[in-house]
């Protein structure tokens, strides 16, 4: 492939040169000039030439890459299968969670929104933009007004950037998760985006003005298509997968290839520490990604081939990390 | 009023063990006694619920004006010739004779919260330990301008099942050709969100078949509304050229009607009609209002458990709430009844009471055989009831779904139905 490639790119440049040439006995004076230009295509054309071999490499690394999967699929599911006859060994003791839905406190919905008055106050730094409320237009910014259920770069009237527009075409719609991200980070969801804002580190501040929004857009009650107000539990689990206990040892030993990437101290350095969470919210992360809810491509990819007691066994061995 | 409840079902409890002990003496007096105000979906629904699971345990008196009940849902299809008007027409004879249910065709007219006893227009008392309002709506005064109710025969508003949804029918199928038939849409909140759009749907699905000339005009003072794209799709598809609204920026939400003379006044322009269909602003019924339960228009409750949030003896349901992000529609009613239910067998037995969840769904039919619908899972918080997670049809859905969505609410009919009465 590559030699085709070199056979016409010489073919290309050298009937180039020719019709330079030709072109040169016309009109000398132009002839330098006419020759830089096709010196300079023809290294546009070495590029695309080097762009296109490297494509081909990739093409073979993502081949292998399918093959690890693949096998990596194989061993989950051996492991699984095996793990499954283990489970339904009778020796194999499920372990009770006790639940008394009675003795639990009654505020039990997952409200991930926070407080519209505090929402209010981290608003103000937004201000300089953004309208929103009664009479709200658009500045900077566009009016945020309706800003949940909307599909992104869409408002009327308003001059996005293109990659806002085209993230919108693409079929970004705002709603609590999505406004999240790109409060959170606006340009690692919208690459290009006018918005001229680092981004709301403190996801209580994000939750906080996500309720104070909120409460400009449509409400369920009289349009009950509109956005929700709370936050639905991510992934439906099984009462059986939640109540597997966790083998921290073998979750240590399993680790190893989070700590790749996540700091075993807990730090937050652009990746998220993961130490200390509460079980459940682990294994419920986890499973989200494993079922390709939760986006992140590298984390789909790593929960895939864990297994439920996998699972379970570094949601408990990161719970306890000193 | 804050409730937890560990000390919510701890008093339950109480009360429970408080009330075994005349028991003894006095067996029929002692029990406790749930007295139901309204015979509707949150109502009969409640009134059921608590007999049934009771067992016996509790005295349950529900009190509705009508011995026959024509359900609000369904009716929009009446209007369409899709149901026969005693189809929705059901009776109370059911929960009295196998739900031990006292079964009191009365009005109630005022709530005595310190004596406990609920007045009928009747004359009569009766007292309660909890009480549960199920009222439905009453329209707000001079919400729309020359419309009051004494001009409900000329001009109907068909919100309530009945006489009302039979006069706005015979109007309909008597217009002239190429008459007008104007629809004045009510501000949010409202029973039922895509009900005037339906209902709409099926007097255009009848004036096609029968006087394709005729003109459907809906003054609206709502931006936008529920299913809007859904119901736009289908209005040009079946009834292109038929159906104009105009909404709140070209004056739709400045209507003057004078139902003598049959005119209606859109911001200024004078449109005389043949049908006027006011549904106008809504308020909680009467009685929430008398009982001192309203803030406003509407009865605030607590989501946990459905009581009011100005008395814990009383629990509200339904369309007269303010309860947070719950459509006020049937489904809706007959979801929160049961939350409601098991709070007051909770607190008057002392059985289980499990943290509340609800749902709803809304289905509309836009002509023969092509039903969408929008629904919600819901949980209670401490300030509201707030919407989890939903979905809704999709524009461009093909005839085979949209025809399974018009018979599942064909089924949902049957099941609430039984739900509520038995």
């Amino acid at each position: 492939m590559t030699n085709t490639f070199g056979i016409f790119a010489s073919v290309l440049g050298g009937s180039g040169l020719v019709l330079g040439l030709a072109y040169g006995w016309m009109s000398r004076d132009y002839r330098d000039q006419e020759i830089a230009a096709l010196t300079e295509r023809l290294s546009q054309m070495e590029d695309s030439r080097a762009a296109l071999a490297a494509k081909a490499d990739q093409a073979v690394a993502f081949e292998a890459r399918l093959e690890d999967l693949e096998q990596a699929l194989a061993t989950a599911r051996d492991e699984a299968e095996a793990a499954r006859q283990a489970a339904a060994a009778p020796e194999v003791a499920a372990t009770e969670r006790v639940s008394d839905p009675v003795a639990e406190d009654v505020t039990s919905a997952r409200l991930d929104f926070g407080d519209p008055a505090k929402g209010a106050e981290v608003f103000a730094q937004c201000q300089s933009c953004h309208q929103v409320g009664q009479g709200a237009e658009d500045r900077i910014g566009p009016h945020l007004n309706g800003i949940f259920g909307r599909r992104a770069g869409a408002h009327d009237g308003f001059n996005y950037s293109d990659d806002m527009q085209m993230m919108g075409a693409d079929g970004l719609a705002w709603n609590r998760d999505t406004l999240d991200a790109y409060l959170e980070n606006p340009k690692a969801l919208v690459s290009r985006t006018r918005m001229n804002f680092a981004g709301l580190k403190d996801a209580g501040d994000r939750a906080d003005i996500l309720a104070y929004l909120r409460q400009f857009s449509a409400s369920p009650q009289d349009i009950p298509e509109a956005a929700p107000t709370a936050q639905a539990p991510e992934v439906e689990l099984a009462p059986e997968v939640l109540e597997i206990v966790g083998d921290t040892d073998y979750g240590e030993y399993l680790s190893s290839e989070c700590k790749t990437c996540h700091q075993q101290d807990g730090s937050d350095q652009g990746i998220p520490a993961i130490t200390h969470w509460p079980t459940e919210d682990f294994v419920v992360a986890m499973h989200a990604y494993k079922q390709e809810i939760r986006p992140h491509p590298v984390m789909q990819m790593m929960a895939s081939r864990l297994s439920d007691e996998e699972i379970a066994a570094l949601a408990a061995y990161f719970a306890q990390l000193e | 009023m804050k409730l937890n409840r560990r000390v919510f079902v701890g008093t339950g409890m109480a009360a429970a063990t408080t009330l075994s002990a005349p028991m003894i003496h006095a067996a029929s007096h002692g029990k406790p006694k749930v007295v139901v105000v309204g015979g509707g979906a949150g109502g009969a629904t409640a009134a059921r619920y608590i007999a049934k699971d009771s067992q016996g345990e509790i005295d349950v008196t529900l009190v509705e004006p009508s011995r026959s009940y024509y359900t609000c849902f369904f009716s929009n299809l009446y209007i369409g010739g899709f149901r026969e008007l005693d189809s929705i027409e059901h009776s109370y004879g059911t929960l009295a004779s196998d739900y031990g249910i006292n079964v009191v065709h009365d009005w109630a007219t005022g709530v005595d919260r310190d004596a406990k006893t609920v007045s009928l227009a009747g004359g009569a008392s009766v007292p309660y330990d909890r009480l549960v309002l199920s009222p439905g709506i009453d329209f707000v005064e001079g919400a729309v301008a020359g419309w009051d109710l004494s001009a409900q025969n000329a001009m109907p508003h068909a919100y309530k099942g009945g006489s009302q949804t039979e006069l706005l029918k015979a109007q309909v199928e008597a217009m002239p050709e190429g008459g007008t038939y104007v629809m004045v849409a009510p501000p949010n909140p409202y029973r039922c969100p895509p009900g005037p759009y339906e209902r709409i749907s099926m007097v255009a699905h009848v004036l096609k078949a029968s006087n394709p000339t005729a003109k459907i005009i809906i003054a609206d003072p709502k931006e936008n509304f529920s299913k809007q794209g859904l119901f736009e799709e289908g209005w040009q598809k079946y009834y292109p050229g038929m159906i104009t609204r105009i909404g709140p920026d070209f004056g739709g939400g400045n209507v003057t009607v004078d139902p003598a003379a049959m005119s209606v006044d859109i911001d200024g322009e004078l449109i005389q009609a043949d049908v006027v269909n006011v549904i106008p602003a809504q308020k909680a019924g009467m009685i929430c209002d008398a009982a001192g339960l309203t803030d406003g228009n509407w009865a605030p409750v607590s989501g946990h458990t459905m009581q009011s949030r100005m008395d814990e003896n009383i629990h509200i349901l339904g369309d007269s709430t303010n309860q947070g992000d719950m459509p006020k529609s049937g489904f809706s009613a007959n979801s929160q009844a049961k939350v409601a239910a098991m709070a007051v067998r909770g607190a008057l037995t002392g059985s289980r009471v499990f943290p509340a969840k609800f749902s709803n769904t809304c289905w509309s039919l836009i002509d023969t055989d092509d039903g969408v619908k929008v629904g919600a899972t819901y949980e209670a918080t401490d300030e509201k009831i707030a919407k989890v997670d939903g979905f809704v049809s999709q524009t461009g859905e093909d005839a085979a779904l949209r025809q399974a969505t018009y018979e599942e609410s064909i089924g949902w009919y049957e099941g609430i139905t039984s739900d509520m009465f038995g």
